[in-house]
C-alpha cells in the first residue's frame, strides 16, 4: 500500500503551517482607526462586575477614543499577580492597590507618581477625599495612588443578643469597662462569646491594631515604623485586657475558630459583638440571619481611637497611556464614580466625605453607619505599618508569635519579648 | 553551476534516524530551554541580587546565600521543619505504600476495585482534599477526634497546637500515597513466582518469603520511590499553606512555604531565590545520598553482587 504520509512529510507540513499562521498573526495590519486600549486590573467578585461594566459602558460613551478591558483578579491572588506582572513588563494601566500595598509598589516602581495629574486637573477635587485616607497612599511625600473607600473599625452588635439577655445596646458613652462587663454578660460557655474580636481574632498590626491598643495609648508601630511598641505600658496593658478576655472564654481562641471557622461564628450569630470595618457591612447584610447594627468604638483610658484603612487605585509606571488612564481615574473616582460605583451600591464607604452620605442611604449599610462618618471626621487614625517597605515582613513575624499566644502557649510577655527579638534583626537590616 | 552529485545529500539510515530523532524532540527542547532552564539559571542570577521582584535590582553577590545561614534565625527552624517532616513523611509512606501494595497484590475477586479505590485519592484537587483533612482534623467536630474519642482518648488541638500540628501534616501527607502504591505493585508482580516456591521448598514461612524474597528483589523499586518521595517531600507547600500556614508559631514553617512568603508577601525575591537554590541543592545532596547507600542495600537481578 502507497504511503500517503512520511514523517519528513508531516514535519515539512507542519513547519509550513507554523511558518503562516506567525506570519498572519504578526503582519501589519490597520491601528488607525482603533481606539486606545485602557486595561485596568481589578478583583470584583461576579456580583460586583456588572457595576464595573455599567461604569465602563458609560465612560465609553463619553469617550469613544477610549476602549476599557478590565481583568479580574481573585482577591486572594491580585496582590501576588501584580508584581509578577511588573517583572514580566506587562502590567496593566491601572491597578486596584490595597492599603497595604501602596508603599511597596510606590518604592517598587510599579505605581507611577499622580503629582503632576492631581496638580494640573482643575476638575479633579482632591480636597474633597479624606486626608486620612490620601495619607496612605503617600510615599515620600508624593501621592502614588488614590483612595475609592476608606473603611473604620466599629463596634458590630447583634441586637437579637442583646434583647435576649435584657442589655441596652451600645452607645457613644461606652467606656473599655462597659464594654468589658457587657461582654462577659453576654458569654454563654459553648453558644456565644461576648465579643468576637477583628474577624475572630486580636489584630496587632495594621488597622486593627489601632482599636485594639490605641485606647490605652499603645502602638504596634511607632510614628516612623522602625520600631515595635509592644513593649510600651499602653500596649501591655491593652494586650493583657484581651487575652484576659480570651483566657475567660470571652473572646474565641485559637481551637475555637478552628473548629467553628472566623465567618462561621461571625455569620451565625454566636458573637455577640465584633469589631466591625465598614467594608464587611455588604457580606453581614447578605449573610446574618440576625438583627445587628454598629456603636462608637467604646473610648479607653487615653481616649477614643480607632482603625482606618482603605483601598484604591495606581496608574502604573509602565502604562503606556497615562493620560487616558487619569481621564479614567479622574471620573472614576470623582463624587460621581464613588456614590455610582461604591456609595449606592453599598458596596463600601467612599472616600470622599460629599459620596459618604449615599452609602450611610444605601440598603446595605446599617442603621447606625452615620458613626463610621462620625469616626472618620474625628478619632479614626490610620492603621500601621503602611509606610514601611519591610512592613510585611514585620507582620510576618508578630503573626507566628501571635498563633502561639492564641493557643496559651506562651505569655502576653513572652510575646513581646520574641516579637522584639525577632523583628530587631529586620529592623537593623533596613535602617 | 556544476550540479553536486546527487549522492553528497544521501544520509545513511543513522543519519536520517538522528536527524528524525532531533527535530522529534526540538519542541520539546526549546521548550525546556525557554520555559524551564531559562528560568532556573535567571533564579541563579537573582539569587545574587537584593532584587525585590518590582524595583530595580543591586548585585550582591552571595550576601544572600551568608545571610541565610549567619543572620535569618528562622530558616534553621524551617530547614529542622523540612528534614522532620521528610523523614516522616517519606518512612512512613513507604511502609504504608509497600504494606497496601501486598495487599493490593492478593489473587481476589474485585481486587481491581480496592485498586482503584486506594489510587483515586492521587487525582483530587489538592487545596480540596487538604480542607476535607481540616475538618477531619478538627479538634471538637472532626472525625480523627471522635474516633479516638470511642476509646478514651481526648483528640489533641491537630494544627492549633505546635506540639502536633507537623504530626498532622504527616498524616495528611498519606493521602497522596496512591501512584507509590502503584509503583510498587507493578513490582511486586514482577518478581519471578519460582523464587517463591523455592523458598517454600527451603521451608521459609511468610514473613521469611518477605524478608528474603520480596524485599531485595522490591528494592529498586523501594529506591526510587524513596528517591522521589524524598524530593516530593522537600518541596510541600499548599498543605502548609491551607492547614497551617506555617504555624502554630513556626512549627510547621518548611522551606517552600518561607520561600513563598519571602517571595510573594516579604518581597525579597533574591532573598527567596537564593532560598531556591538551596533546597534545590539539598534534594541533589539526598538523592546523591540514597544512590551511594543503595549500593549496599539495593539488590539489581543479572548483576554481579
Amino acid at each position: 500500500m502507497r504511503k500517503i504520509f512520511t514523517l519528513q512529510s508531516l514535519l515539512k507540513t507542519a513547519t509550513i503551517a507554523s511558518a503562516l499562521l506567525f506570519t498572519l498573526a504578526t503582519g501589519p495590519m490597520s491601528h488607525a482607526q482603533e481606539p486606545t486600549t485602557l486595561t485596568l486590573a481589578l478583583h470584583w467578585e461576579p456580583s460586583f462586575q456588572p457595576t464595573q461594566e455599567a461604569f465602563d459602558a458609560a465612560f465609553m460613551e463619553r469617550h469613544p477614543e477610549i476602549k476599557i478591558e478590565v481583568i479580574y483578579n481573585t482577591w486572594a491572588d491580585h496582590n501576588a499577580i501584580v508584581p509578577t506582572w511588573a517583572a514580566a513588563g506587562e502590567l496593566p494601566d491601572i491597578v486596584y492597590t490595597h492599603g497595604s500595598r501602596a508603599t511597596p509598589w510606590a518604592a517598587g516602581e510599579i505605581c507611577a507618581n499622580l503629582d503632576s495629574y492631581i496638580e494640573t486637573d482643575e476638575d479633579f477635587n482632591v480636597e474633597g477625599i479624606f486626608p486620612v485616607a490620601l495619607e496612605q497612599y503617600q510615599y515620600e511625600g508624593n501621592q502614588y495612588a488614590l483612595p475609592y473607600d476608606h473603611g473604620v473599625i466599629l463596634l458590630g452588635y447583634n441586637k437579637d443578643a442583646f434583647d435576649t439577655a435584657g442589655m441596652a445596646y451600645p452607645d457613644e458613652t461606652w467606656t473599655m469597662d462597659n464594654f468589658r462587663e457587657a461582654a462577659v454578660a453576654l458569654t454563654i460557655p459553648g453558644q456565644q462569646w461576648g465579643f468576637g474580636g477583628y474577624y475572630n481574632g486580636i489584630p496587632l498590626a495594621g488597622e486593627g491594631a489601632v482599636s485594639f491598643l490605641g485606647p490605652w495609648g499603645g502602638a504596634s508601630f511607632n510614628e516612623t515604623e522602625d520600631a515595635l511598641l509592644f513593649d510600651s505600658e499602653g500596649s501591655r496593658t491593652a494586650l493583657n485586657f484581651w487575652y484576659g478576655l480570651m483566657a475567660e472564654g470571652v473572646i474565641p481562641n485559637q481551637e475555637d475558630v478552628g473548629s467553628m471557622g472566623g465567618g462561621q461564628i461571625m455569620y451565625t450569630g454566636q458573637d455577640a459583638m465584633w469589631a466591625m470595618a465598614s467594608w464587611e457591612t455588604p457580606a453581614f447584610a447578605d449573610l446574618a440571619a440576625f438583627a445587628w447594627d454598629v456603636a462608637p468604638w467604646p473610648e479607653g483610658p487615653e481616649g477614643r481611637v480607632t482603625g482606618a484603612f482603605g483601598s484604591g487605585f495606581c496608574i502604573t509606571s509602565q502604562s503606556k497611556n497615562p493620560d487616558a488612564a487619569w481621564l479614567y481615574l479622574s471620573e472614576y473616582l470623582s463624587e460621581e464614580g464613588m456614590i455610582a460605583m461604591w456609595g449606592e451600591t453599598g458596596r463600601g464607604s467612599p472616600a470622599r466625605e460629599a459620596a459618604y452620605q449615599s452609602w450611610i442611604d444605601s440598603e446595605l449599610s446599617p442603621d447606625n453607619a452615620e458613626f463610621y462618618l462620625e469616626a472618620l471626621a474625628e478619632y479614626a487614625v490610620n492603621g500601621r505599618p503602611y509606610a514601611s517597605v519591610t512592613g510585611p515582613e514585620i507582620i510576618d513575624v508578630i503573626n507566628q508569635n501571635q498563633t502561639l499566644l492564641n493557643t496559651g502557649e506562651i505569655t502576653v510577655e513572652q510575646f513581646i519579648t520574641n516579637v522584639k527579638e525577632q523583628t530587631d534583626p529586620i529592623f537593623a537590616r533596613e535602617n | 553551476m556544476a550540479l553536486m552529485p546527487k549522492r553528497f545529500f544521501r544520509l545513511t539510515m543513522r543519519q536520517r534516524e538522528a536527524r528524525d530523532f532531533y527535530l522529534c524532540i526540538l519542541p520539546w527542547l526549546i521548550g525546556f530551554i525557554l520555559f524551564t532552564g531559562g528560568p532556573v539559571l535567571y533564579s541563579f542570577f537573582i539569587s545574587l541580587t537584593n532584587w525585590t521582584g518590582m524595583s530595580t535590582r543591586e548585585w550582591v553577590g552571595f550576601q544572600n546565600y551568608i545571610d541565610l545561614f549567619t543572620v535569618d534565625p528562622l530558616f534553621k527552624t524551617v530547614l529542622a521543619n523540612t528534614f522532620v517532616y521528610g523523614v516522616g513523611s517519606v518512612w512512613l509512606g513507604l511502609v504504608v505504600a509497600v504494606g497496601i501494595a501486598i495487599l493490593m497484590n492478593q489473587k481476589v475477586p474485585g481486587i481491581s476495585i480496592f485498586r482503584a479505590i486506594y489510587y483515586l485519592p492521587s487525582v483530587t484537587s489538592g487545596i480540596a482534599i487538604a480542607i476535607m483533612w481540616a475538618w477531619m482534623f478538627n479538634p471538637r467536630s472532626g472525625l480523627i477526634n471522635y474516633v479516638l474519642s470511642l476509646v478514651g482518648i481526648d483528640g489533641p488541638g491537630w494544627f492549633s497546637s505546635s506540639q502536633w500540628a507537623m504530626t498532622g501534616l504527616v498524616i495528611v501527607s498519606l493521602w497522596g500515597i496512591g501512584p507509590n502504591m502503584m509503583i510498587l505493585l507493578a513490582g511486586l508482580q514482577g518478581i519471578p513466582q519460582h523464587l517463591y516456591d523455592a523458598a517454600k521448598i527451603d521451608g521459609a514461612n511468610a514473613w521469611q518469603e518477605f524478608i528474603h524474597v520480596t524485599l531485595p528483589m522490591l528494592s529498586p523499586i523501594i529506591l526510587y520511590v524513596t528517591v522521589i518521595s524524598i524530593i516530593g517531600s522537600f518541596q510541600i507547600f499548599e498543605n502548609v499553606l491551607v492547614l497551617t500556614n506555617g504555624g502554630p508559631g513556626t512549627s510547621t514553617r518548611v522551606l517552600v512555604f518561607d520561600l513563598y512568603q519571602n517571595a510573594f508577601v516579604n518581597s525579597r525575591m533574591g532573598y527567596a531565590s537564593a532560598q531556591a537554590w538551596i533546597l534545590c541543592i539539598i534534594i541533589m545532596f539526598m538523592t546523591w545520598l540514597m544512590f551511594r547507600i543503595s549500593k549496599r542495600s539495593v539488590y539489581y537481578e543479572g548483576t554481579e553482587e
